[in-house]
């Protein structure tokens, strides 16, 4: 079973975790079947996605890695969350690696599901890999020479 | 030079806490071999054809004595006794056990010194001048901007997993040795009119299977906004350069496929949103930054020209040194020095643990304690006094590190090759070798004045190929090495613009290189006017002369 790991601790709720929809899940559907769709339902958008304001109204949004060294998903989160207004839940689903959770959660995703036989204690631990990074982020704007006292 | 600050130390220091256990993991056999490779090669370890490769930083180049010491332990203790200069300013252990790299990297990290982000799909070690901050024809000392580069590109959360290695290159003086044109990004320090430092941007030069001379794509950029600037350009590149073809996937064919104006639009507007972000670099953290790159304290010395005078009649090789290895400093009575390590018999770039200890020995006494590596494979002690020139000379001599080949012919830049790497066409240092066998007359290459044999050992051009006066390239021809040649290529330091080099004709097998490089010196020297260059003459003629000596018919 793929893991969702969410705001740091394992976790589950009832959207998918994948293009695939199994029973009992809600779906994450593609940009163009999202906007014809009703209110509340998640995107899922691929690295190479355009951002676009409205996307702000999903409650989720799932960006689809299909290599854990593709880094478009890096770029297209951080323009979601820092020129698009998006607040909800930023999901990474596909290859995601556990080593590399901390460029993920820096981006401003909040969760990410673990595909199977990826180790999870690895993954909760990658976010705390460095205790102070040297250029802003999503999650801390302010880059090390803002906001400490160097030598 | 750069210190670490707690902060900086503490990077490091978790770096490699959290490489130990990736390894660890992997042995184990809890991490992936694709997933092992890609958090491998952050740390700088490649897999080569006989062993592991690691590429330690030399961040732009710049070494303290201390480090060079500890470079020296870890080429006696954990590889063969020895270490290689690469062309980007770095240094290569060929040897080391894969399990025993977190050690070394615990070690190097004891001095202020890492490997992260030297190898991989990543923003890689700024690279800059070998004479910053000594230069005489300086305008802006580079290595503060390197060292904020530095610092903002790693381990940055959005663009360590880019398309394609990354290089960055920054020149401050009026020659350009840090070879911008042909870099990802180039960047150009100077001053405007009031003093305030200003940045010209060049993007998408490279080496490689499409050399390109980058374009310029933004002047005059006030220095606050260059790291808003390296935003927007990464930015662009991470989300629309190819990912499906790693051949098409560097900045330059992004920059060509785009159009230069389009590129630079798609710039333009990505920064307007970045534009005095937080990341805008603000006066203090220059000032800090700049603070550490303060010139030593200098002795108030004259230049010696009669000292140095009678030793160069008393010794033609000293006059040799002088004439070719002393480069001029910034202040009276002090010279920068290079150190050739282009030896004939011995691999270009390749240093023994012995030397080490003796260059860094050098550095104390004779300097204050600094050395650089250049992307000519050598190295360069910034700061010697005019009076120890002899003295240092005479050490250099008898340590196998005294060639006064600076420019020369026998200085050729030359990749590892076939002889080491797993993505070689052909070996690149025994044809170093024979040529410099060949032409082992010093007074002949004298004579022959600059010229600049640079050779790869494919296209990947780690051995800067197309820069150079004659490139070679190695080739595979149906499973057998052979080479190919090309004319006229330069990378634009001495005040010449940058070029690529024009290929002179079909290629040749390993044991006809040296024959064709003979005829192309004969051309050269039949055919140029007084002092005229190898590549002034060769700008005059043009190939055609070149070629038709080359493939003259011997019989
Ligand atoms: S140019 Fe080719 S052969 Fe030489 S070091 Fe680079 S990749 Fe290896």
């Amino acid at each position: 079973m793929p893991t969702l790991i969410k705001d740091g601790a394992i976790a589950a709720d009832s959207w998918a975790t994948s293009a695939e929809t199994e029973d009992g899940q809600r779906p994450l559907l593609p940009p163009d079947t999202w906007r014809a769709t009703e209110g509340g339902a998640a995107l899922l958008l691929d690295g190479d996605a355009e951002p676009h304001d409205d996307f702000a109204h999903a409650p989720l949004i799932a960006i689809h890695f299909p290599e854990f060294k593709d880094g478009r998903g890096l770029s297209l989160a951080t323009l979601l969350r820092t020129r698009h207004g998006f607040t909800g839940d930023l999901r990474a689903i596909g290859d995601v690696q556990p080593d590399l959770v901390h460029y993920l959660m820096r981006c401003g995703f909040t969760s990410f599901v673990l595909p199977d036989g990826r180790d999870t204690a690895v993954a909760l631990r990658s976010v705390n890999v460095h205790r102070h990074y040297y250029q802003g982020s999503v999650t801390d704007p302010t880059p090390l020479f803002r906001s400490v006292a160097r030598g | 030079m750069y210190r670490y600050d707690a902060y900086d130390q503490a990077f490091v220091d978790e770096r490699v806490a959290q490489y130990r256990d990736q390894t660890a993991r992997y042995v184990r056999g809890e991490l992936s071999e694709a997933e092992f490779l890609q958090l491998r090669l952050r740390n700088g370890l490649y897999i080569q054809r006989l062993a592991p490769m690691l590429r330690v930083a030399v961040p732009y180049g710049t070494l303290s004595s201390t480090q060079l010491r500890m470079l020296a332990h870890i080429a006696r203790h954990y590889d063969r006794g020895y270490g290689h200069l690469s062309t980007r300013q770095n240094v290569q252990f060929n040897w080391p056990d894969l399990e025993e790299v977190p050690d070394i990297l615990a070690e190097l990290a004891t001095v202020q010194m890492h490997a992260i982000q030297t190898s991989g799909s990543c923003i890689r070690n700024v690279t800059t001048d070998e004479f910053a901050g000594v230069a005489a024809d300086e305008v802006v000392d580079a290595r503060p901007y390197c060292e904020l580069i530095r610092q903002w590109s790693t381990a940055h959360p959005e663009f360590d997993w880019l398309p394609r290695k990354f290089k960055i290159a920054v020149n401050g003086a009026a020659h350009d040795r840090a070879a911008i044109a042909v870099h990802d990004i180039g960047l150009q320090v100077k001053r405007g009119a009031g003093g305030e430092v200003l940045v010209d941007v060049y993007v998408g030069g490279g080496l490689g299977r499409t050399p390109v001379i980058a374009e310029l794509i933004r002047t005059d950029l006030p220095e606050a906004h260059l790291l808003t600037y390296l935003e927007a350009i990464l930015r662009v590149y991470n989300r629309y350069g190819r990912r499906d073809n790693k051949y098409k996937a560097r900045i330059k064919i992004l920059v060509r496929a785009m159009g230069a104006d389009s590129f630079r639009a798609k710039v333009d507007a990505e920064w307007e949103h970045g534009r005095d972000g937080a990341q805008t670099l603000t006066r203090e953290e220059i000032t800090r930054v700049a603070g550490h790159f303060q010139p030593p304290a200098y002795e108030p010395l004259t230049d010696q020209p009669d000292v140095l005078g009678d030793a160069r009649l008393a010794d033609v090789d000293f006059d040799r040194f002088v004439r070719r290895n002393v480069r001029a400093h910034r202040m009276p009575g002090y010279a920068c020095v290079v150190l050739s390590t282009k030896q004939t018999g011995i691999a270009p770039g390749d240093v023994t643990d012995t030397q080490m200890e003796q260059v860094a020995d050098w550095a104390d006494r004779f300097g204050h304690g600094e050395v650089r590596i250049s992307h000519e494979q050598n190295f360069v002690l910034p700061d010697v006094r005019q009076r120890d020139l002899p003295a240092l000379f005479a050490e250099a001599r008898s340590a196998g590190l005294g060639a006064t080949n600076l420019g020369l012919l026998s200085n050729i830049i030359c990749c590892p090759g076939g002889d080491y790497c797993s993505l070689a066409n052909a070996k690149s240092i025994p044809v170093a070798e024979a040529i410099q066998r060949r032409f082992e007359d010093v007074d002949y290459q004298f004579d022959l004045g600059d010229l600049d044999i640079n050779i790869s050992g494919c296209m990947n051009a780690c051995g800067h190929h197309h820069v150079g006066n004659i490139g070679i390239l190695g080739v595979d021809k149906k499973g057998e090495e052979f080479y190919q040649v090309s004319l006229g290529g330069h990378s634009g330091h001495s005040g010449n613009e940058a070029a690529l080099g024009e290929i002179v004709g079909p290629s040749f097998a390993r044991a006809e290189v040296t024959e064709a490089i003979s005829r192309i010196l004969d051309t050269y020297v039949d055919n140029r006017v007084e002092d005229e260059s190898f590549l002034h003459c060769f700008r005059r003629i043009g190939i055609a002369p070149f070629k038709e000596r080359v493939y003259a018919n011997a019989d």
